[in-house]
């Protein structure tokens, strides 16, 4: 009898255990049922950001490419510059040559006229021609201003060829953009193949949220212990963070 | 003793910028390397090379890169160095430093700059 008493208390204890959990159940269902109902309206928006993530991401090696482009055609229009400044740079040295020969000629003209002078000095006639020939063919003056401003030019010029450093520095620019593009894209691409492997929407068309008239309880819930819901919800997560700089990423392009 | 100025950088129009300003200075004689590697195997190849211009940033080997091989190997460990980048972090200067530079110049520079830092190495060596 004794042992009859001990076992129906232990089937009350298991009861009242049962009890428990259907308790616990009853207030578990609804949390559960919203979750499910959240998980099925976020399926469509995980497709619509993966068709934009896999549109954002197909046409990031174009426009990484651009910027490769970009790269090559400002150096090759930064090389024909400087071929234009050194053959002007050249020029300019040419006809400082050729004015530098007219001085060491107008040197010869000062020696020819003292030499003249000395010997046909009394004839006021012959150095009255002379002065006014060597008056009429003095360049000293002109050709100083004119080496001044050959001079100005020659700087300034200079100076077009150090602000073309600028082409080295936006290189570098556009490389560091260029890398971040490159980075972005590897990591996107790798999300979209997860999210493609995922069985998140198959999952969803399986699960009932239809409770039967009259129950608390959801009869489909069933205890999961695989990591796969914590993935898919640390995958949308991330996902509205890669969305972040995707928007971003598309300021740079816009 | 007339200086040979080795200027190694990976961007065309920066060595013949570099290239342009010594001339401005007067300094003709100079050879161009792309990168670190190709400027070591020139400096191996030339014994007449007593400058180093060097980028920082290159690709297969950078100024950093170079400088340490420079100071590392004995024919060539005493050879002046000036670093030009566009690298103007406090860190990345005292690291080029570290790696002995003789001296270090932000892009863009002047012909002035150059000028002063050249001297300044050629007095202090």
């Amino acid at each position: 009898m004794q042992k009859i008493s001990g076992n129906m208390s232990e089937i009350f204890s298991k009861l009242n255990d049962l009890k428990n959990v259907f308790k616990f159940g009853e207030k578990i269902v609804p949390i559960i049922q919203s979750l499910i109902e959240f998980m099925k309206e976020i399926v469509p928006l995980i497709e619509s950001i993966n068709t934009s993530i896999s549109e954002s991401t197909a046409q990031m090696p174009k426009a990484s490419n651009q910027i490769n482009n970009v790269t090559t055609q400002t150096e090759m229009a930064t090389t024909e510059i400087l071929d234009i400044v050194d053959n002007i740079t050249n020029q300019i040295m040419e006809i400082e040559n050729i004015f530098n020969s007219f001085t060491d000629k107008q040197s010869r003209n000062d020696e020819i006229k003292s030499i003249i002078l000395e010997k046909y000095g009394n004839d006021e006639f012959l150095i009255g021609l002379l002065k006014e020939y060597l008056s009429n063919n003095d360049y000293h003056a002109a050709f100083d201003k004119i080496r001044e401003i050959l001079s100005h030019t020659n700087n300034d010029i200079f100076q077009i060829t150090l602000s073309l450093q600028v082409q080295d520095i936006t290189t570098q620019q556009l490389a560091a953009v260029n890398h971040l593009i490159d980075s972005v894209n590897t990591k996107l691409t790798s999300l979209i193949k997860e999210i493609d492997q995922s069985d998140i929407r198959e999952d969803m068309k399986t699960i009932s949220i239809e409770a039967p008239v009259g129950a608390n309880f959801d009869p489909n819930a069933k205890y999961d212990r695989s990591e796969s819901r914590q993935q898919n919800v640390d995958e949308i997560v991330a996902q509205q963070k890669q969305q972040a700089s995707q928007a971003e990423i598309d300021k740079l392009f816009s | 003793m007339e200086l040979k100025f080795l200027v190694v950088d990976d961007s065309v129009t920066m060595r013949r910028i570099v290239i342009n300003s010594l001339k401005n200075l007067g300094y003709n004689n100079y050879v161009e390397a792309a990168d670190g590697a190709d400027a070591l195997s020139k400096l191996n190849a030339d014994s007449s090379i007593n400058f180093v211009i060097t980028d920082w940033n290159m690709p297969v080997m950078s100024g950093l890169e170079l400088t340490k091989s420079i100071r590392t190997a004995p024919n060539l460990e005493k050879l002046p160095i000036l670093m030009v980048t566009t690298r103007g972090v406090k860190e990345d200067i005292v690291e080029a430093l570290q790696a002995r530079v003789n001296n270090y110049v932000i892009k863009p520079f002047t012909p002035q700059i150059l000028k002063e830092k050249i001297e300044s190495i050629l007095a202090t060596n």
